[in-house]
């Protein structure tokens, strides 16, 4: 390094490290920051993400022991659709909900016995633990009732549920199919 | 403290001022209530490392407005990542990290830049310029034309006192490329004051 360059080097580390902004930034970090979204990974809802992630990492699990029974494999479509519906202690789920996991409960019942044993057993198992998940997200949503993130995990694991009651009628139809041929 | 800052000015003393000066204890205090989500804490950090954190973005961007949004959005970024901050580091180096992210980020999405050479070349004083006095204006308005690479590396290295590791960590980029830049900052600096020198 030449002097002049050392001469260079020494003036700029005179230069101001510190400048005031002309305007006061606070405000507007103040309005970003209290958008809650520290808040919302309280610990119930980190630990009801968990819950509906090993749901469906299970569920692919479920699928796969079921699908070798069934032989023929097609893929069931999850398109679900109800109506929308707030939750929490604080409202109440759509009709079409209702009506929708009353019908495939129903269908579930009859189709579960169809299945192997081991294969119902996995069924049951991912079943309580969604509904578990379903449990502790709405109770997270009693104390939260607003927060929409807990309110879009309690669709997404509702979906999860009736997808999966669905898969199960789906999979038990095949396997009766091709019993009876 | 607080009685020692509502003091009376009779019962003033230089060790009261010392006091005074929100120290390292005072900001691990507040580190640690901001990340409890405490805004009231996050304000007083804010507050404390606001004009190193805009002086860095503004010696970066060149622009009063990128700075400002830049500045904003490493605070909001290091309020966000508040629980990841373990210590390792100082809180200033960690928050200027977070700035100097914030900057590139906002410079690989915006064409302002190219907009802030053609203004720069137009040979107006630019609000960093400002911030300096006397002879020191020269520099700094050379340094504000410099190209894009060349003025990030220089503005860590030689104005904020980074190693090129440290430099070119913070930027993304290899400590032999950070090397390159300065040197080619320090060629385009020289040919820069030779020529106001001739100028003049």
């Amino acid at each position: 390094m030449s002097d002049r360059d050392d001469k260079l080097i020494a003036e700029a580390n005179k230069l101001s490290t510190e400048i005031s902004p002309e305007r006061d930034l606070w405000p507007g970090i103040e309005q970003a920051i209290k958008v809650p979204q520290r808040s919302r990974w309280t610990p119930r809802l980190a630990q009801a993400a968990a819950v509906v992630l090993l749901v469906g990492a299970s569920s692919m699990v479920t699928w796969m022991a079921t699908k070798d029974q069934a032989r023929v494999i097609e893929v069931v479509p999850v398109d679900l659709v109800f109506e929308q519906a707030s939750f929490g202690g604080r409202y109440a789920l759509g009709v079409g909900y209702q009506e929708a996991h009353r019908d495939l409960q129903a269908q579930l019942d009859t189709e579960l016995e169809r299945l192997s044993p081991e294969a119902r057993k996995e069924v049951e198992e991912n079943l309580a633990m969604i509904r578990g998940a379903i449990g502790q997200i709405n109770k997270a949503l009693t104390e939260e009732p607003d927060n929409a993130l807990l309110q879009e995990l309690l669709v997404q694991t509702y979906r999860e549920e009736l997808a999966m009651m669905k898969r199960v009628g789906g999979l038990t139809q095949h396997v009766m199919s091709r019993e009876d041929i | 403290m607080e009685a020692l800052l509502t003091a009376q000015t009779s019962d003033y003393s230089p060790e009261m001022a010392v006091l005074s000066q929100p120290g390292k204890t005072d900001e691990a205090g507040w580190i640690a209530k901001a990340q409890q989500a405490d805004a009231g804490a996050f304000e007083k950090l804010y507050r404390m490392h606001i004009d190193k954190v805009y002086g860095l973005c503004l010696r970066m961007t060149g622009n009063v407005a990128e700075a400002e949004d830049c500045a904003q959005e490493a605070f909001i970024q290091a309020w966000n990542k508040l629980d990841k901050f373990r210590g390792e580091s100082a809180f200033a180096t960690w928050l200027h990290r977070i700035a100097v992210n914030s900057v590139l980020g906002r410079m690989r999405k915006s064409k302002r830049e190219q907009d802030r050479i053609q203004l720069a070349g137009e040979a107006h004083e630019s609000p960093v310029v400002q911030a300096d006095t006397g002879e020191l204006r020269d520099l700094s308005n050379a340094v504000d034309r410099l190209p894009e690479g060349a003025r990030h590396v220089f503005v860590l290295y030689a104005v904020y006192g980074y190693s090129h590791d440290e430099a070119s960590e913070m930027l993304g980029i290899a400590p032999g490329t950070s090397k390159a830049q300065l040197h080619r900052a320090r060629r385009l600096l020289a040919q820069q004051i030779e020529q106001e020198q001739e100028r003049l």
